[in-house]
């Protein structure tokens, strides 16, 4: 029982110590690899320096006290980037999708105000995405609430009184770039642990592992810890490139280093039983690429999935995608995503492991070669 | 002389374009995450801009019932209206992102002309979530206002106009950035390996023996990647209209064709190119999905490139496929051509490029 054993542990040590030296000898691809979960976080943190400050163009058609106090009012609505222009100049941005409003200030705003008289101020908007319209719709209002509070405070009766539950906003990117760890990790781990295993099948190398006397449990654990072996590189580079580059310091190291591990774990997993499945490197590198988008989307990276539609919770819990992103954020953050705490939500992500490293034995084991 | 050449290429053409449909399975895993991405945006298009959010109205007189009644009016949230306990056991478990509640006395203080709030208990662990909550209540409070008529305080309204008859939802926005991502992904990677694949197996020698030009060979190559990232792009593009998503009128069909079809041929040229320098399929795969990322998140990626940072706009006017996307944008969403002529100069010269770079890889692989 105990040869037995120690047979087994030796054949998965033989293969992860191929695997591992088979990326060696792929250098460039390696190397590269290393850096492709590093590129996601730092290019998909890009798109989002926006944040949620809409490029909008002042018209001021009157600069009086009342006027430039919209204007102040508008600037720290927290909603908008801020540029004055000429009427004709800020058509020309608006129409040349540079800026998603043009906000004009009539030159009777100051006088119609002295006087209690309604004026309008005019609103023209590129509502050419839903997101950034909205934000502009709702923060025009806010800035009139705003200027009502400081310059006639006694006029306008009703104000917010806003409690906030957690001591200090969490900023757009600390918050997306935790978010964006967790794809980052799914690219690189799904497509070195892929690859690696459907290039066995292309090259028909794989028909010397399975003729071999050695377990196919054996050599599909030794390839997942080969894969996880190699993948650990990844993983500390785009961890090194969260915390020290984007400047996101985690609150629970502890939990930044078992989850992380966890991830790596589940997406080589992942990635080793889409390779075997498919047997063929270039569907591998499609499915990675193309399904990294929308499970973004879909697992709550924005936001708790509770706040989405009742259909996409659904289909977000269905994949290990959406508890990863949970249980990072409390490591990061100490924030609660969920109602199954962080015990809860260990489990589901051990189950999710599991379940792949039987699936993967089952197909493993049921795999033949053709002549 | 060019008889031969566009014999060899269009042999080549054929040949590239056979083996690769005969990889069914390539062809769906590369069109179906693009959908299902685009269904996903659909799907939660409702959440949008609207957090769920509980109402608790502790007030009996009138003005509490006409702020509520504005608020529901307003439609900003995806409203809950229960009591405080229930109100409270929604914010724990992260049903809502926030609690809005009138407090008792709202009505008295109101008709007694002295100050009153709205008050709201937030969840403010995502600020992006935050915001909306704290744009949106004000905007309910504006609508409490104008319901008033000449007696409200608030003076300052709003005359909106949109740019564009009807709203375009970011589901819809979303269409852009799946067909550019796909198109270069599918054009780099399938280019890349089906040029890398040749040297690995050692094929690229009867290639290279024969009388075909090198020149010729990576044409044949470019063009059947260029094809079948061309035709994944049709599909997707007849799909979403079909749906009703994108609705691009008369001629600017065509624009949007001939755009697709240059990003296509950026995309297969460059892995190509990659193929052709790398010669091996790991290290090809390695750069072809570097390449694929930075050319499509530095040329935007999923947002709004005129809204990021001027530095990004900077680097991103070096970034080939920023012409791609600008040209799309104006064909889907604008029905306008504006700038075309320098988008498809510069798409056309990159492809050329990368057509260049491509050949004399081949040349100098054949010499040594």
């Amino acid at each position: 029982m105990m040869r037995e054993i120690a047979y087994q542990l030796r054949v998965i040590w033989a293969t992860a110590r191929k695997d591992v030296r088979s990326a060696l000898t792929d250098r460039l691809f390696t190397l590269l690899g290393l850096f492709v979960p590093a590129n996601v976080l730092i290019l998909m943190s890009l798109f989002v320096l926006a944040g949620s400050n809409a490029p909008t163009t002042m018209v001021m058609n009157d600069t009086g006290p009342y006027a430039q106090a919209f204007y102040q009012a508008m600037s720290q609505a927290h909603s908008f980037r801020l540029e004055t222009a000429t009427a004709e100049e800020a058509e020309r941005r608006l129409a040349a999708g540079q800026a998603v409003a043009v906000v004009t200030i009539p030159p009777d705003f100051d006088s119609s105000l002295q006087q209690g008289r309604p004026v309008q101020v005019g609103v023209e908007i590129n509502n050419l995405n839903t997101d950034f319209t909205n934000d502009i719709r709702r923060a025009i209002p806010l800035s009139i609430t705003s200027f009502y509070a400081k310059v006639f405070p006694n006029l306008v009766s009703v104000t917010v009184n806003e409690t906030d539950l957690y001591a200090h906003d969490t900023d757009y990117i600390p918050y997306l770039a935790v978010s964006i760890l967790v794809i980052a990790l799914m690219m690189g781990g799904m497509m070195q642990a892929g690859t690696t295993s459907a290039r066995e099948w292309e090259q028909n190398t794989i028909k010397e592992l399975l003729l071999s006397p050695a377990s196919r449990t054996a050599i599909m654990l030794g390839k997942m810890l080969g894969a996880f072996l190699v993948g650990l590189g990844s993983t500390v580079i785009v961890l090194a490139v969260l915390i020290l580059l984007v400047g996101v310091a985690p609150e629970y190291w502890l939990e930044v280093i078992g989850f992380t591990f966890l991830a790596l774990l589940i997406f080589n997993t992942l990635g080793t039983l889409l390779g075997t499945l498919v047997r063929q490197r270039m569907p591998v590198i499609a499915l990675t690429m193309g399904i990294s988008l929308p499970l973004f989307f879909l697992s709550g990276a924005f936001g708790p999935i509770s706040f989405s539609t009742p259909l996409l919770q659904a289909v977000a819990k269905i994949f290990p995608v959406y508890y990863q992103i949970v249980v990072l954020q409390h490591a990061f953050h100490g924030f609660s995503l969920n109602t199954l705490g962080l015990a809860g939500n260990t489990l589901v992500l051990a189950g999710f492991a599991l379940a792949l490293i039987t699936l993967m034995a089952l197909v493993l084991r049921r795999s033949t070669i053709g002549h | 002389m060019i008889l031969n050449f566009l014999r060899a290429t269009w042999l080549i053409w054929i040949k590239d374009l056979r083996v690769w449909l005969r990889q069914p399975l390539t062809m769906v895993v590369t069109i179906v995450p693009p959908l299902i991405f685009l269904m996903v945006q659909a799907l939660g298009a409702e959440a949008v801009g609207r957090s769920p959010v509980a109402l608790v109205n502790q007030d009996s007189g009138p003005q509490g019932a006409q702020i509520v009644q504005a608020i529901r009016e307003a439609n900003v949230f995806r409203l809950q209206e229960v009591d405080a306990a229930k109100a409270q056991a929604l914010l724990k478990n992260l049903d809502v992102v926030a609690v809005v509640t009138i407090p008792a006395g709202f009505s008295q203080r109101l008709q007694a002309r002295l100050g009153t709030t709205v008050d709201v208990t937030v969840n403010n662990l995502n600020l992006d979530f935050t915001n909306d909550i704290r744009r949106a209540v004000p905007d309910a409070i504006t609508h409490y206002y104008l319901a008033q008529g000449d007696q409200s305080p608030v003076k300052i309204s709003v005359n909106e106009s949109d740019l564009r008859a009807r709203d375009i939802e970011m589901f819809q926005y979303s269409v852009l950035p799946t067909l550019v991502l796909l198109l270069t992904v599918s054009g780099l990677i399938s280019g890349g390996i089906a040029t890398g694949r040749e040297w690995e197996s050692a094929t690229v020698k009867e290639l290279l023996l024969s009388p075909a030009p090198g020149g010729a060979i990576i044409a044949g190559k470019v063009l059947a990647g260029f094809t079948t990232s061309f035709g994944l792009g049709v599909v997707v593009l007849l799909v979403v209209y079909g749906m009703g998503w994108i609705y691009p009128e008369g001629i600017y069909w065509l624009n949007m064709l001939l755009i697709v079809g240059l990003v296509s041929l950026l995309g297969a040229s460059l892995g190509v190119a990659i193929g052709a320098a790398l010669r091996r399929i790991m290290p090809v795969i390695a750069v072809s999905i570097n390449v694929a990322l930075y050319l499509f998140f530095l040329s935007g990626g999923v947002g709004v490139l005129a809204f990021e940072p001027q530095w990004l706009q900077d680097i991103a006017s070096f970034v080939p496929l920023t012409y791609g996307n600008h040209a799309l944008s104006m064909a889907l969403f604008y029905n306008s051509a504006d700038l075309l002529g320098r988008d498809v100069l510069v798409l056309g010269l990159s492809s050329l490029a990368a057509l260049v770079l491509g050949t004399l890889a081949v040349r100098r692989r054949s010499a040594g």
